[in-house]
């Protein structure tokens, strides 16, 4: 309390400083005007009586500091001071200042701006209660280098019921609908969640209930609750939702509920256009209950107990697979033996993009140090300038920790203004990353400066005046008066300014070559990754998707009827060449299917790719057929049952063997005989090895994939303009035939393509970026230190000038010099990407982490621009005019 | 030769000025320092400077108030007057005051037996 009504005093005093010191004055003034009164009523003389006075009060001037002190904060008073000196610097110097400004804004903008990315995506905890006990439990099929398969149905109500780690458990699933009764249908991704999901989680609803137990149960009216989402955009936020029926493929659901908008499970990791628009309650049938491995997919979340441990879990899921692996011997036959394993949730939805953003962090801390790095060097440069400045502080009384004081005040003013800059950098920087970067790199759309940003920023801003501070401040404090003062101040103390600006110099080389590799690396994965065979041909060919529901196509031959139709209309349409349809597309679509070689054991099941085209699918996407023939009109559902295989099986399956004529089984579905192999095509991304995959008919085979359908149709007039043209004709024709098809993913292969690399385009982009600037701060920095060796050599060089050494020798010993910082650089700079390297292999395609081309082309590359700088400041010393030069000093 | 003159003891200048205030009623800068001088006879060595900012301290903590008056030969002086709390503090002070002296003077005695 009392403290406080101090300070409160003593900010009153800093502000009131004027009106405080008058009545002060006043007050002293009335003292000593009462003992110089009694003094004469004693009997001196009026001046000897003032002189009396003075003496018994002791020192004026001393009173009034020490009042002063007492008055107002004494520290607050001389930072202030330092503070407006610093001001003044950096006003008088704006030439200085802009370049240092700068160089700071860009490396703290850049950090900044990557650090909002890496908080919004691995920092922060998910928004769910008590996040890092919420487990994941995903299966893997060792054998077949199958990689998280997520549950089956009936094992999951195993591992719910037998586990003794879990305190709740939930199942969900992804799933899609169609949304009809609105203007046009609309396709909508949706998840299947068990009622516990919410408890589990820790989640209400804004508006309505989540699902009850009884709406869990198979055969329960359908309920659904909406994202803020769909909530806002499609039924304008209206408040009376709760109970209004909606129908999803043609079946009716009641609203239960509306959930808050950052609501995501369990699609946090995903692209905001593949984000939940409703949830619905996950209940399995009979059928997939039954037969325990035809069909994963299932996702399984739990919740630890208090005091147990992941490595608990583990154990445990363990010991229930082994259970159930050994009760139902049939259902795990030899490949089909299942591996469970638990993972945090918030590690896994994030598990892809963190090896990349600690890529990205750790490069733009390198720009950062590489920017520090220059503006010590600026001011080690200027602080020769300076040092009769401080010598005159010094001398008349400014004792070395105020020095040092002041010169910080300095750093953190540049550095204050260098993050200002830089915030407004970094604001810039996210809004051209939303626009250009990728679609599929998670929450990069809803990212913001926001205030833990800001905080961030607010501390790397002190860290980086300290670092960059530090040296020249040392430095600078460290100055005697009287070596100050001395004319030949310049030339005295300039061996440790050179020696600590080279070393820093060599530093900035050294990250600067850390840098370039890594771009150069990724440059090399991204040119490696656009050379791969896509194994179909981008150009020219769009792609239109629906989706054929069950309940308005419960007869296949109605489907297919419809399907034939519309193929057949798309193909009169003016320029096109060739069209066809199939289930699952390259790039992004997966499905996979179980299948048996004929002659094989027989739980020698092994899994591939399947999609179910229409015959001129090849054709239609531009891949080649190597060997038999493409599926025809007369591979219908009453012929033989046959496939399509592509080279990666042919060659695994069938190596030195014909593989057409060959014979598999596929579940129960019978025997189909090769006959045909396509060349291989990239199925999940370009960057994943193309796998072993089995094309059927869509006219012969039917199957759970058989309601989804993709029209392709390949253009004559491969032009972009010509692509977005043809899109209102196919609507028009397929709507004519059936009005209430929903009709989504308008888009170009081309578009898929360039989709499919996005994140790297994004990833060695910026890492390019990154090694630009650092290359030229690099630069930058050794030009500087080369020239201010020049120019504080000068004299040095006149007198050797004089004596007879020539020009060219002088220019060359410059050149020398600084080529040995380029190679110092250099070599620790190899040092360092040896270190760092891990850090970069995980982003790599293709390409070895010591890259030969990469490991020399770079530090040549370096070495040659280092060159190039220090040629402009060597030519300079070549020209010194001895008597010039000597005149000046 | 007269006797050295003590240095005023740190901390001892706030409870000197409170108790002086207390007995004198409201006084000024000059007034106080010649009733210290008065009462100590001179034994105890202050400058008067250092005076104010101690009055300044006092008033911070809210243990005394000040007022501009006239003083008796109408010069123009700033008045120092005790608070209820400053009145409080005092006592306060004066009995630490009081015990540390009571201690110091008991080790003095013992060490003399």
């Amino acid at each position: 309390m009392n403290a406080l009504r101090v300070l409160a005093s003593r900010l009153r005093g800093l502000f009131r400083k004027r009106r405080l010191d008058e009545t002060l004055d006043a007050e002293l003034r009335a003292h000593l005007q009462l003992l110089t009164d009694e003094n004469i009523r004693r009997g001196m003389n009026p001046e000897e009586a003032l002189f009396k006075a003075r003496r018994e009060f002791g020192g004026v001037q001393q009173t009034k500091e020490a009042y002063r002190d007492q008055q107002s904060l004494p520290l607050v008073e001389s930072v202030a001071q330092d503070l407006r000196y610093a001001i003044r610097m950096v006003r008088k110097n704006p030439g200085f200042t802009v370049v240092a400004v700068l160089t700071l804004a860009l490396g703290i903008g850049a950090n900044a701006a990557v650090f909002s990315l890496v908080d919004a995506v691995l920092l922060r905890p998910l928004p769910y209660r008590d996040p890092d006990r919420l487990l994941l439990l995903s299966e893997t099929l060792p054998k077949q280098g199958q990689d998280e398969l997520g549950v089956s149905a009936a094992e999951y109500f195993d591992y719910r019921d037998a586990n003794q780690v879990f305190s709740e458990v939930a199942a969900y699933q992804s799933a899609g609908f169609n949304l009809t009764g609105g203007a046009t249908p609309l396709r909508v991704n949706a998840a299947a969640l068990s009622a516990s999901a919410f408890p589990l989680l820790g989640v209400d609803p804004i508006l309505g209930r989540t699902f009850s137990e009884d709406e869990n149960r198979a055969g329960a009216a359908g309920v659904a609750l909406l994202s803020s989402a769909l909530w806002k955009n499609h039924y304008g936020a209206d408040q009376h939702i709760v109970g209004k029926v909606i129908r999803l493929d043609e079946n009716p659901y009641t609203v239960i509920g509306v959930m808050p908008a950052w609501f995501k499970f369990p699609f946090e990791g995903s692209p905001i256009a593949e984000s939940a628009d409703l949830w619905v309650p996950e209940s399995f049938s009979q059928d997939r209950l039954k037969d325990r491995t035809n069909e994963f997919g299932v996702g399984f979340i739990g919740r630890l107990k208090p005091g147990f441990t992941m490595g608990q879990a583990q154990a445990d899921v363990e010991r229930i697979a082994a259970n159930f692996m050994r009760l139902y011997p049939d259902s795990y036959p030899g490949t089909v033996r299942v591996a469970p394993r638990v993972f945090e949730l918030s590690m896994h939805s994030v598990a892809k993009v963190r090896p990349l953003l600690f890529l990205l962090q750790g490069s733009v801390l390198s720009v950062l140090l590489i920017a520090c790095a220059n503006v010590a060097s600026l001011l080690l440069a200027k602080a020769g300038h300076r040092q009769k400045e401080m010598a005159v502080r010094s001398a008349i009384g400014a004792d070395n920790a105020r020095l040092l004081r002041q010169c910080f005040v300095e750093s953190f003013l540049l550095s204050f203004l260098g993050g200002v800059a830089g915030i407004f950098l970094a604001a810039l920087l996210l809004a051209g990353a939303q626009r250009f970067g990728p679609a599929d790199l998670p929450q990069l759309q809803d990212l913001s400066l926001d205030a833990r940003a800001f905080g961030f920023t607010f501390v790397l801003c002190m860290l980086t005046a300290l670092l960059f501070g530090m040296g020249p401040a040392w430095r600078m404090s460290r100055v005697s008066p009287l070596a100050g003062m001395k004319e030949s101040a310049q030339i005295a103390g300039m061996r440790g300014n050179h020696r600590l600006q080279n070393a820093l110099s060599v530093a900035e080389i050294a990250i600067a070559l850390v840098l370039l590799i890594g771009g150069g690396l990724l440059v090399q994965s991204f040119r490696r990754l656009l050379k791969v065979p896509m194994g179909f041909r981008a150009d020219g060919a769009v792609i239109v998707r629906t989706l054929f529901d069950r309940d308005r196509y419960s007869d296949p031959l109605k489907r297919e009827a419809v399907q034939k139709e519309i193929l057949f209309h798309l193909r009169a349409l003016p320029g096109t060449s060739e069209v066809a349809a199939a289930s699952h597309l390259p790039l992004g679509d997966i499905r996979q299917i179980g299948f048996r070689p004929e002659f094989a054991a027989a739980d020698d099941y092994h899994w591939a790719e399947n999609s179910l085209v229409s015959p001129g699918y090849f054709a239609a996407m531009g891949t080649p057929l190597l060997d038999g023939r493409d599926f025809g009109e007369n591979d219908g559902r009453n012929a033989p049952s046959v496939a399509v295989v592509n080279q990666t099986l042919a060659r695994a399956y069938y190596p030195g063997r014909e593989a057409v004529g060959k014979r598999f089984y596929w579940g129960d579905r019978g025997v189909f005989t090769i006959i045909g192999v396509v060349a291989d095509v990239h199925i999940s991304a370009l960057d994943a090895d193309p796998p072993p995959m089995i094309y059927n008919s869509m006219f012969q085979v039917e199957s759970g994939a058989s309601d989804r359908c993709a029209f392709i149709l390949r253009l004559v007039n491969s032009g972009q303009s010509a692509a977005q043209g043809i899109f209102p004709a196919v609507r028009q024709r397929i709507w004519s035939l059936d009005p209430d098809l929903p009709l989504y993913g308008e888009t170009t292969l081309n578009a898929l393509v360039s989709a499919s690399v996005a994140q790297r385009r994004f990833t060695m982009l910026l890492m390019v970026g990154f090694a630009a600037i650092s290359l030229l701060l690099a630069v930058i920095g050794l030009f500087g230190v080369v020239s201010y060796l020049v120019a504080q050599r000068t004299r040095e060089l006149a007198i050797r000038m004089a004596l007879g050494a020539d020009g060219k020798r002088v220019g060359w010993m410059i050149l020398r010099q600084a080529a040995a910082l380029g190679l110092a650089g250099c070599g620790i700079g190899l040092g360092l990407f040896v270190l760092t390297s891990p850090l970069f292999a995980a982003n790599l395609y293709h390409v070895h982490r010591f890259d030969p081309l990469t490991m020399s082309a770079m530090p040549a590359l370096l070495l040659t621009v280092v060159i190039l700088a220090a040629y402009v400041p060597a030519r300079r010393a070549t020209r010194v005019d001895p008597l010039v030069a000597l005149r000046y000093e | 030769m007269t006797p050295p003159r003590g240095e005023v003891l740190q901390g001892t200048l706030d409870l000197i000025v409170l108790k002086t205030l207390d007995a004198m009623g409201p006084l000024h800068g000059y007034g106080i320092a010649q009733r210290i001088q008065q009462v100590s006879e001179d034994l105890l060595k202050l400058n008067q400077g250092t005076l104010y900012p101690a009055l300044l301290r006092l008033e911070q903590r809210g243990w005394i108030s000040s007022k501009w008056g006239v003083s008796d030969n109408n010069r123009k002086a700033k008045y120092y007057s005790l608070t209820r709390s400053g009145r409080k503090q005092l006592t306060s002070e004066a009995e630490t005051w009081e015990r540390m002296a009571a201690v110091i003077a008991r080790l003095l005695g013992a060490e003399g037996v």
